[in-house]
């Protein structure tokens, strides 16, 4: 029997379970180019933690902007390696945020995909840390108080918070502090892959059984590299053409602890959520107003309550537009310069976030079952 | 007609640099602006040149090392001469020594200018809302201060600087430097100038971003394409 087999496959019996895994027609046909995204984030995710780890090698704690000027100046297409970095975060978000929304647009978080859902909220939570933890890297005029701030309210917490503000950010913000961040930054980043094999082993225990379907090889290897291609293509536009979209101005320029910047925006990935701080008073209201927002989405399997494999009606898609504006609108608002309308707005549209998933979404999904 | 397009369109790419030349200040342009924009080699060593007399004299570049310079278009032997004529504690400067802060410290920087320190320069208009036009608009923005409004001493009413206070007096006038390509250096013209040689400062890896990112996008363009068809024809075949 062996001598009909491939020489390495009777050596290594794994390449042809590996083989059968690429071929196998166990895949549904007609899966559209957006179910590719969950791919095109994994790669873009392991693009960043390579452009990272050159970044890595040069950044210091002790010096971090001018350590970052010497990167873009003085180190060969060091210049490049920081705009795939600061440009990879913009596609990795910009591909979450539209996950996201896609499933709320086809409520796959119902039956069976919940567990799913719950990993797709934790993984969007644990990306924003990261996130933020990489702004604050660059040690900017903004970012630099928005650290201060940070690491001033979580000391001020009693208790347990408080003791974890301390193990987390040393002391008082300064080089050490983010020698720390750099490793949880880098840690955590690698922590997504865990939750990205969680995510694909619960997509595969959502999805139906297929009885005539395609093999991954050629089928869907050739669609993810078309989707692939297209990807890159938006972001060599972005990295060339728009290297510092979304993001704040005042913050390319050095800290200074004598001087508050006029506009604090964080970049555009974080305002969605981290702009929500703003409306609650307090070091706690920030924290509520964080896990508030992410609570809600996890508690979404049981807020619609329309019933499991049903696709969405007119309404559901209608309300869902009306959220994607309010979430846009947030986002563009706090780009502005503060004011007192500004301030009024933001908690407008934020009730509305809330608004939405606490009584619109029950509401009307109930209306829609009956 | 398409021949009468393209030779419309050659045309136009004739005539821009001339247009740009005629006047670039009313109202104020610059070759780095836009998408496809790029340095104008000329302008930035005019810049520098009204950096290095009126800027250098108070403020600092310290991500900037006179090397480079070669960015701008001077010769290793323009650069050395050029070092060798600023005068560092520990001599005259290099090649490879930063662009001199003018002051010891921020304390004796600070004592100079009423409280206010100069800001660093390097990378001042990638820091500024507005970038490169703020920049212009702040050199060119000294005026005298409305009837009901009182300055702080040692401040000079300008009407781009956010309070409209500065404490920096007005750095350029008429014929502060002499252009060794024949351009009048009027006080507008200079502040144009040095707003492009800053750009420069911030972003000197603009030009070549600009080149690798064509490439890439013409050949990413290409392959989606290629990508796509091949694609459909697979799953063409499937059915």
């Amino acid at each position: 029997m062996s001598g009909t087999k491939p020489w390495l496959d009777t050596r290594l019996p794994a390449l042809e379970s590996f083989r059968a895994f690429f071929a196998a027609p166990v895949l549904p046909r007609e899966r559209p180019y957006l179910a590719t995204l969950p791919v095109l984030i994994t790669g873009a995710l392991i693009f960043q933690v390579l452009s990272g780890l050159v970044l890595s090698l040069f950044y210091n704690p002790a010096d971090a902007y001018n350590s970052i000027q010497f990167i873009d100046r003085n180190i060969n297409y060091g210049w490049l390696i920081h705009a795939f970095h600061e440009t990879g975060t913009t596609m990795i978000f910009g591909a979450v945020f539209f996950s996201l929304f896609r499933a709320l647009w086809l409520r796959s978080y119902k039956t069976p995909g919940e567990v799913l859902w719950f990993f797709s909220v934790a993984q969007f939570g644990l990306l924003l840390l990261v996130g933020y933890l990489g702004y604050v890297l660059a040690d900017g005029t903004v970012s630099y108080w928005s650290l201060a701030s940070t690491v001033s309210g979580a000391f001020g917490l009693s208790g347990f918070p408080g003791a974890i503000g301390v193990w987390f950010f040393g002391g008082a913000d300064g080089a050490g502090t983010l020698a720390r961040l750099v490793v949880f930054h880098a840690v955590l980043a690698l922590a997504v892959f865990g939750i990205l094999f969680l995510e694909y082993l619960a997509r595969r225990g959502a999805e139906p059984k297929v009885t005539h379907g395609v093999g991954l090889h050629p089928y869907y290897t050739s669609q993810y590299f078309a989707a692939f291609v297209v990807f890159a293509l938006i972001f060599a536009v972005l990295v060339f053409f728009a290297p510092h979209l979304g993001e704040n101005p005042l913050n390319r320029g050095p800290a200074d602890p004598l001087v508050l910047p006029v506009a604090v925006a964080p970049p555009w990935f974080l305002l969605p959520v981290g702009n929500v701080g703003h409306v609650f008073p307090g070091v706690w209201g920030t924290i509520f107003a964080v896990l508030a927002r992410l609570a809600v989405l996890v508690a979404l399997p049981w807020l619609d309550r329309s019933a499991p494999g049903k696709p969405a009606g007119f309404l559901h898609k209608l309300l869902l537009l009306v959220l994607a504006l309010d979430v846009i609108l947030l986002t563009v608002w706090a780009m502005q310069p503060p004011s007192l309308i500004g301030e009024v707005v933001a908690v407008l549209l934020t009730a509305y976030f809330f608004f939405h998933f606490l009584v619109l979404l029950p509401f009307f999904s109930a209306l829609e079952a009956r | 007609m398409r021949r009468l397009l393209i030779a419309a369109l050659a045309l136009a790419v004739l005539a821009a640099p001339h247009a740009r030349a005629e006047d670039t200040l009313n109202p104020p342009r610059w070759q780095s602006e836009g998408v496809f924009g790029s340095y104008d080699i000329a302008a930035l060593q005019r810049g520098f040149l009204v950096y290095q007399t009126v800027c250098a004299a108070c403020h600092s570049a310290s991500a900037l090392h006179y090397r480079d310079l070669d960015g701008i278009g001077f010769s290793t032997e323009q650069i050395a001469a050029l070092a060798s004529g600023v005068k560092l504690a520990s001599g005259p400067a290099t090649l490879d020594d930063i662009f001199k802060n003018p002051y010891p410290d921020t304390t004796a920087a600070a004592a100079a200018f009423s409280g206010a320190i100069p800001p660093d320069l390097s990378t001042i208009v990638a820091a500024r809302p507005g970038g490169t036009k703020y920049v212009y608009r702040l050199l060119t923005g000294y005026a005298a201060a409305p009837a009901d409004m009182t300055l702080l001493p040692g401040h000079y009413y300008n009407t781009a600087f956010p309070g409209q206070q500065i404490a920096m007096p007005p750095p350029l006038k008429d014929g502060q430097v002499q252009y060794a390509d024949g351009v009048t250096a009027s006080a507008a013209q200079e502040a144009s100038d040095v707003a492009a040689f800053l750009t420069w400062a911030s972003d000197p890896n603009l030009d070549a971003s600009k080149e690798i990112g064509l490439r890439a996008v013409l050949f990413l363009v290409f392959l989606s394409f290629v990508a796509i068809a091949t694609k459909r024809k697979i799953w063409r075949e499937s059915v």
